[in-house]
């Protein structure tokens, strides 16, 4: 059984406005394992790029934290990097503990240097001797199928996925244990997507980056790629399990109405087709009362709107929040 | 370093460049012709006053006169033989400086206007766009409440009106500078450590007025520029990855830095549009004062020496400018092999 990564615990974190408060992230409990590939997925609007900033600690305003804490594991203890400043946390764990693939990773590149140059800066920043990283770049160009001569190269010289793959190997040159995907896959055409998939699973596999969370709306690539899916909505964590129970059997109703809505190759569901969830996330100033997902949900009972239910292990390994499962019913 | 690449580049700029000038130049040439009046008339009014002249004398004056300046000829060969002479090197003879060389009238103010031009332009340039760039790093804090509304402000007032504001304060209400000219009358250019002082305390309030109206615009522009470019995708990543924020800074500067040294080159036409009226209203000795001489006695000549001259000059920084562009900027350099 491996250790934890990161811990979670009971964080909130909302955008505090002049006199209102979004609660984009609200009281969300997790660990991220070691040797782990978390796929977070939701709606738009949902929290999951707020909750990547949180696990970065990239908390600028009006993003707050405003209660529970963030653990992170470096050297064999846990520090709480929550109570940490930005530039404390910044300083001494982005790039080398954690590390960051950004939306649209095709323009996360600084585009009027030469990558070689950018390296350069890059291992200045560090401290490390510009011709160790380079040569360890070099390594790593190679491990992601690209040339290591468009090193030498400005980033609008190389293709939309070879850049992508460029952000992968500058990334993770400094071996981060946790590395953070920000949707990274959704300007990138299949076949892109599917080369992309396969050098993460290679990199985890290879121990360069030790646990992967990777946030997407696509339900299709996490099934390719996670260990675990976390499914999230309106700032909280609706089911948390491992990937193909998940697919086997949705015990949430949103997280089944998200499978139901993508294509996927099972007989079944190539029969039954595709459906949508009715009506949109709700506004996060002011969250529905009880369960958030209640006023569409096709489930609903009575006590979904008073209530709010509690992430329960209800299999091993399985986290529901859900009144369906829990005896509070009735 | 420079590449073959560069070099058809500037090869490309310089053919560019070739075109423009002539289509400058014969605009030159057409628009004082549209004005209306007769540049010999001028002359053959003075010449009635002082020597008491008969009508028919100042009329064979003004065929031997319309012969000489080729006035009499049809446009097009006017248009060809300016062009040609002008190519020679020849600019032909002034109107209202008759018989100077326009050449001999022109090349002696020249230095002053780019003396002043020049680096009121880059100074301004500078700290305008240094003082935005600063603004949006700190953004929402004081200095940045204070660069904009200073900035914008300053940028809104007419530079010749700030120039007679300038005049005013510091030329006759505290009497700490002079009011006009490029150096004390009664004294004759020299290099002598007294006559640099004397042209430097005549240099403070126009360059000062230059460079004060025209700074605003920079920041203002900067700040924008630099508030998008932290916005970017490459900053967040460049900060995920740990790079110090004194390197990001400067790549953000850097690439907010390009569409402004455009601006420079667009600008310089109109900041010497500026230093020609900021000339007139302190009297400085350059290429505005003559023009304005130039253009009050309709004397074609002299208005087209001077603006081949100008053009050209602007035309060289405009290609400087372009170089330096596509030395910074790979995109600009290498892009255009498609």
């Amino acid at each position: 059984m491996s250790e934890s990564l990161v811990k979670i615990e009971n964080i909130r974190a909302y955008y505090k406005l002049k006199n209102r408060e979004v609660k984009a992230v609200d009281n969300v409990s997790f660990e991220i394992m070691e040797n782990e590939i978390i796929g977070v997925v939701g709606e738009s609007g949902c929290g999951k790029s707020t909750l990547s900033n949180v696990l970065l600690n990239n908390i600028i305003k009006p993003l707050t934290i405003v209660g529970g804490r963030v653990l992170f594991k470096s050297n064999g203890e846990y520090v709480e990097i929550s109570s940490l400043t930005r530039e404390e946390v910044r300083e001494r764990f982005w790039g080398k503990e954690m590390s960051l693939i950004p939306q649209s990773a095709m323009n996360a590149l600084m585009p009027t240097i030469k990558l070689s140059k950018y390296v350069e800066h890059l291992a200045q920043s560090h401290g490390i001797p510009k011709n160790e990283l380079l040569k360890k770049a070099r390594k790593r160009f190679e491990d992601v199928d690209l040339d290591p001569q468009w090193l030498n190269r400005y980033p609008f010289e190389l293709s939309g996925g070879m850049r992508q793959r460029a952000v992968i190997a500058i990334a993770t040159l400094l071996n981060p244990q946790l590395l953070i995907a920000d949707e990274p896959t959704s300007a990138l055409d299949v076949v892109n997507q599917k080369v992309f998939l396969k050098i993460l699973l290679e990199m985890k596999r290879q121990g360069i980056v030790k646990s992967i969370i990777f946030v997407t709306h696509d339900i299709a690539t996490i099934r390719q790629i996670a260990d675990r899916m976390l499914v999230m909505y309106a700032g909280k964590i609706m089911e948390i399990s491992p990937v193909d129970k998940i697919v086997e059997k949705p015990l949430n109703p949103y997280t089944e109405g998200l499978l139901n809505s993508v294509l996927t190759p099972e007989p079944e569901i190539k029969k039954r087709g595709i459906t949508t969830i009715p009506g949109t996330p709700p506004n996060l100033i002011e969250p529905p009362s009880g369960c958030r997902f209640h006023p569409r949900c096709p489930k609903a009972m009575s006590v979904c709107k008073e209530k709010e239910p509690k992430l329960v292990e209800i299999e091993p390994q399985r986290k529901v929040a859900c009144f369906l499962y829990s005896e509070e019913r009735a | 370093m420079i590449s073959k690449q560069m070099l058809k580049f500037i090869g490309r700029r310089l053919i560019f460049l070739l075109i423009t000038y002539i289509v400058a130049t014969t605009i030159v040439f057409i628009l004082p012709r549209v004005i209306p009046g007769n540049p010999l008339n001028q002359i053959l009014s003075r010449l009635s006053q002082v020597a008491q002249a008969n009508p028919e004398q100042i009329r064979a004056a003004e065929k031997t006169l319309m012969e000489q300046f080729a006035f009499d000829k049809p446009w097009y060969v006017q248009y060809f033989d300016f062009l040609g002479n002008a190519l020679k090197g020849d600019l032909g003879t002034s109107v209202s400086y008759y018989p100077r060389k326009v050449l001999d009238l022109v090349i002696p103010v020249l230095p002053w206007t780019l003396l002043l031009l020049l680096p009121a332009t880059i100074v301004a340039w500078f700290l305008g766009n240094s003082l935005g760039a600063l603004a949006a790093y700190r953004r929402n804090s004081w200095i940045d409440k204070g660069v904009l509304t200073t900035s914008l402000i300053v940028s809104q007032i007419p530079y010749y009106w700030l120039g007679m504001i300038f005049i005013f304060f510091f030329g006759v209400k505290l009497g700490i500078l002079p009011v006009g000219g490029a150096y004390s009358q009664g004294s004759f250019p020299n290099w002598s450590w007294s006559f640099v002082l004397d042209v430097l305390k005549h240099y403070i309030l126009p360059f000062a007025s230059i460079v004060v109206s025209a700074m605003g615009g920079w920041a203002i522009g900067m700040r924008l520029m630099v508030i998008y470019e932290l916005g970017n995708d490459y900053v967040r990543f460049s900060e995920a990855l740990g790079m110090n924020d004194k390197r990001i800074y400067k790549y953000v500067f850097r690439n907010s830095l390009l569409p402004q040294i455009t601006g420079l080159a667009l600008s310089l036409g109109g900041a010497l549009g500026g230093a020609l009226i900021t000339e007139i209203i302190f009297n400085y000795p350059g290429t505005g004062f003559l023009l304005f001489r130039a253009l009050t006695s309709l004397d074609y000549p002299l208005i087209q020496g001077i603006f081949v001259i100008l053009i050209a000059s602007i035309y060289l920084a405009n290609f400087i400018v372009d170089f330096i562009y596509a030395v910074i900027d790979p995109r600009i350099r290498l892009g255009q092999e498609e």
